[in-house]
């Protein structure tokens, strides 16, 4: 094609594992002064072909030329060397080196970062501190900071907002406009497609490993962009359903939390989750709200406070205490739910092993649970038997599907959304609405400020380690709870 | 919209506590090791130079060897092949270097040094090869260095010329009151290496590739060459252990058996607050460790408690060193 007018041009790439074909044939052709998309939906392949333009794997086959010039991508350092810089989906720090150190491992000092992250609201960052002890969002700013200076040509941000606040996003994309206007390149994945929309200039659309469009994004909507990425598949409209928002009111409840502390992070939090209900929970980075899912997990004791589960007291030592009372965690980092190396279906039945009588035998309808979790969720099992080869959408689902298997009265779910695709995101809310109307309760926090109107009954929102407000959800607007969730009492005009 | 960008993020209030955190085992392993040489101190008749050197010289060996295994753990591997290099090398100096002058012992000394790191940074590049797990191939190398040894000196003997003695020692007879030629030694090497890890860009790619290897791959660090350039590190380390060892004794004995002094360089690593996960501790606490645990026996020997007891002792003490840190770190992480 045109590879004289390309900053970079990818042609024919391949990649399989195994048995298992992530990429067929992809082309990819960024030009100089654009922010390009690729889009698709989980397992179309966009992040292996980030990964062979980073040089971390190598393609099976294809072609990948930089200003017109034939480059060959052995090594990350390959990569950097002929103007490509990375922004991985999972920062690539070291969590036991401090970021100063971090910063000499790739041979950059804390100044030649600190005019990006000035300008990312983190200019007195301390780079002495562990990068363990650094929140995930902070981290992810760091690795861009890292890339930009490097001065790349090509900027690759694999779904770097995805664990971003709203301000934060802001920066970024203040950073890539600038970038476009120097007349270098950035190639931009996100799920959220109003960013996309809002952000990119031209769309590259992934399916099933090859190319289904390329599109330039002046005048296309939300919905021609889905259409594309899924295909003939028909789109599953997530609009509110008419069963959100009831009054629960006349329903027993099935939680409570009486002024719940945990040190300064969580602040004398008192909630109700009634039987049937979807209780949204929504707030900025940092705000004590996963210091409120581990206390009511049971993974972390409160220092102050009760909880009670069908009006009885819970006093949790352990994750266990509570699953027993029927409270169950789908965390955000479904890798830490998950045992990679284990089949899909191990996955699935571990909390059946819970209780000491069942050790020494096999539970009897243990292989039809799993099944009828299996078929339930649609969980995709070709791709292998261990949950490690799932794609993220995917693994999402065996998280959640455990606990179907399992059955529990409250399920508390952390940012189930994050990071998957419009396709299973869908699936996922009609699974919430339906444990719901079965009776189960669930606590739902999400960082998508629009989940709250699709799905929650009712929402509240957590500032500073406080509930601040209480909306109801299916008539909650974003401006709303963005207000509250920024702790201000009143809407901006 | 700006809002402030969060407390924790900004230079710590108090510093003193982020020093504590990170550098508080350091200094306890030290004032652990000053403890128990008072303590002895109060147990026998009559406490001087020749104890303190006695401890000191005789350490030396361990200390050296807990570093080379420090330097390995750090960066993701371990090598159970370290005290069959130190007996390769030790009894390799007795065979080369008796009745050699001064000047030829150094030069003799400096190339087993070479050859220790080439041979070990082939165990590395095997290792990074062959894709097995390091403590499979280093349980192969510490038995052929234990069969080399046995090879090069089957019988205990040989020797080395009293300067190369003296260096280790501080005498000629590898007896006396002066132990400053030996911890000079060990300031100067330890120093170095630590230098290096925490310092340079190759030093903590060693740190990076055994705290989280994709990250560190993604980092652009190579991690067959972090792993065969600590080996050939810990290689070298493990037989400057075993010409101390010579120097200490005079003469090579090829029937130690190498596999006690790779547990012990394990012992110390871990006692030294050394992670055997990687990526996490300092050689500078990896010395006072080494001394420590060599130190217990003259003591356990003082108090009266006979040498069975003794090995039960110093079980217990790791036990009980390593639960103690467990449950203090379950406690700040709970915590922060």
């Amino acid at each position: 094609m045109d590879s004289i007018n390309s900053l970079l041009s990818a042609r024919g790439i391949s990649k399989r594992y195994g048995p298992v074909v992530a990429l067929r044939s992809a082309d990819l052709t960024v030009r100089p002064g654009e922010v390009h998309a690729l889009l698709g939906a989980n397992g179309a392949g966009k992040s292996t072909l980030v990964k062979i333009l980073s040089a971390v794997f190598s393609a099976d086959s294809g072609s990948v030329s930089v200003h017109g010039e034939q480059a060959t991508l052995r090594r990350p350092s390959d990569s950097v060397a002929a103007g490509i810089a990375t922004v991985f989906q999972d920062p690539a720090l070291i969590p036991d080196l401090s970021l100063s150190q971090n910063l000499r491992i790739s041979s950059l000092e804390p100044a030649d970062v600190l005019p990006w992250l000035e300008r990312m609201n983190l200019g007195n960052i301390d780079f002495e501190l562990q990068v363990s002890d650094v929140p995930l969002a902070v981290l992810r700013l760091l690795d861009l900071a890292r890339a930009l200076a490097r001065d790349p040509q090509l900027l690759m941000l694999d779904e770097i907002t995805a664990a971003l606040t709203t301000d934060q996003v802001t920066y970024v994309f203040d950073l890539m406009s600038e970038w476009k206007e120097m007349g270098r390149s950035v190639l931009f994945i996100s799920h959220r497609l109003g960013e996309v929309l809002e952000m990119c200039d031209r769309a590259t659309i992934l399916r099933n490993g090859e190319n289904v469009a390329h599109l330039e994004l002046e005048g296309v909507d939300e919905v021609e962009l889905v259409t594309a990425m899924l295909g003939e598949e028909i789109l599953k409209e997530t609009a509110t359903r008419a069963d959100t928002g009831r009054d629960f009111s006349d329903q027993p409840i099935v939680l409570e939390t009486r002024d719940l502390s945990l040190r300064d992070k969580v602040v004398g939090v008192s909630l109700a989750l009634r039987k049937g209900e979807i209780l949204g929970l929504t707030a900025l980075e940092g705000q004590g709200q996963d210091e409120l899912f581990q206390v009511m997990s049971g993974d972390y004791r409160p220092t102050s406070g009760e909880m009670f589960v069908d009006g009885e007291r819970l006093n949790a030592w352990s994750p266990y205490d509570a699953i027993r009372r029927g409270v169950v965690l789908v965390p955000a980092d479904r890798q830490q739910a998950l045992l990679p190396q284990r089949s899909v279906r191990e996955n699935l039945s571990i909390p059946l092993y819970n209780r000491p009588s069942q050790w020494f035998k096999l539970a009897k309808d243990e292989e039809e649970r799993v099944d009828r979790a299996v078929k339930r969720l649609d969980i995709d099992v070709r791709a292998g038997r261990q949950a490690q080869r799932l794609s993220g959408g995917n693994q999402q689902k065996v998280t959640i599907g455990r606990w179907l298997a399992s059955g529990f009265t409250t399920l508390l779910c952390f940012d189930p959304t994050r990071g998957i695709d419009i396709q299973t995101k869908a699936q996922i809310y009609d699974l919430l609405r339906e444990i719901a109307a079965e009776g189960a309760s669930v606590l739902l926090y999400t960082s998508e400020l629009r989940e709250i109107s699709l799905v929650c009954d009712r929402a509240l929102v957590m500032y500073a380690g406080r509930i601040v407000s209480e909306v109801d959800g299916p008539t909650a607007t974003e401006a709303e709870l963005l207000s509250a969730a920024h702790g201000l009492s009143e809407v901006p005009e | 919209m700006t809002a402030a960008a969060p407390q924790s993020l900004v230079a710590s209030t108090v510093p003193w506590k982020r020093w504590v955190r990170r550098h508080g085992w350091t200094v306890g392993i030290w004032l652990i090791l000053i403890l128990l040489i008072g303590y002895y101190a109060t147990l026998i008749p009559r406490f001087g130079g020749f104890q303190v050197a006695s401890i000191v010289n005789n350490g030396t060996p361990l200390v050296f060897l807990a570093v080379a295994q420090g330097v390995i753990v750090i960066a993701g591997g371990i090598d159970l092949g370290v005290g069959g290099m130190l007996v390769l090398s030790s009894v390799s100096a007795a065979r080369l270097m008796e009745g050699q002058s001064f000047e030829a012992t150094i030069i003799i000394a400096i190339a087993i040094l070479i050859a220790a790191a080439i041979i070990n940074a082939g165990v590395g590049w095997i290792i990074t090869v062959s894709n097995v797990p390091d403590i499979v191939i280093t349980l192969g190398s510490l038995y052929v260095f234990q069969g080399l040894a046995l090879s090069v000196l089957p019988n205990p003997g040989g020797g080395t010329s009293d300067g190369f003695r003296w260096i280790f020692t501080g005498s000629s007879t590898g007896i006396g009151t002066n132990p400053w030629p030996a911890a000079l030694m060990i300031v100067i090497v330890v120093g170095a290496v630590s230098w290096w890890m925490a310092r340079t860009r190759s030093g903590l790619s060693l740190y990076a590739a055994g705290s989280d290897r994709t990250a560190a791959y993604l980092s652009g660090i190579r991690a067959a060459r972090v792993k065969i350039v600590s080996y050939a590190v810990g290689g070298a380390l493990a037989a400057l252990a075993g010409l101390a060892n010579t120097a200490i004794a005079g003469r090579g004995n090829a029937t130690t058996v190498g596999g006690n002094h790779t547990l012990n360089s394990v012992a110390a690593i871990v006692l030294g607050g050394v992670a055997l996960t990687g990526g996490v501790g300092s050689l500078i606490a990896v010395v006072p460790a080494g001394l420590i645990l060599f130190f217990l026996n003259p003591i356990l020997t003082a108090m009266g408690v006979d040498p069975s007891g003794a090995q039960v002792f110093q079980g217990v003490l790791i036990v009980i060193v390593m639960a103690v840190t467990g449950i203090l770190e379950w406690r700040r992480r709970r915590r922060s």
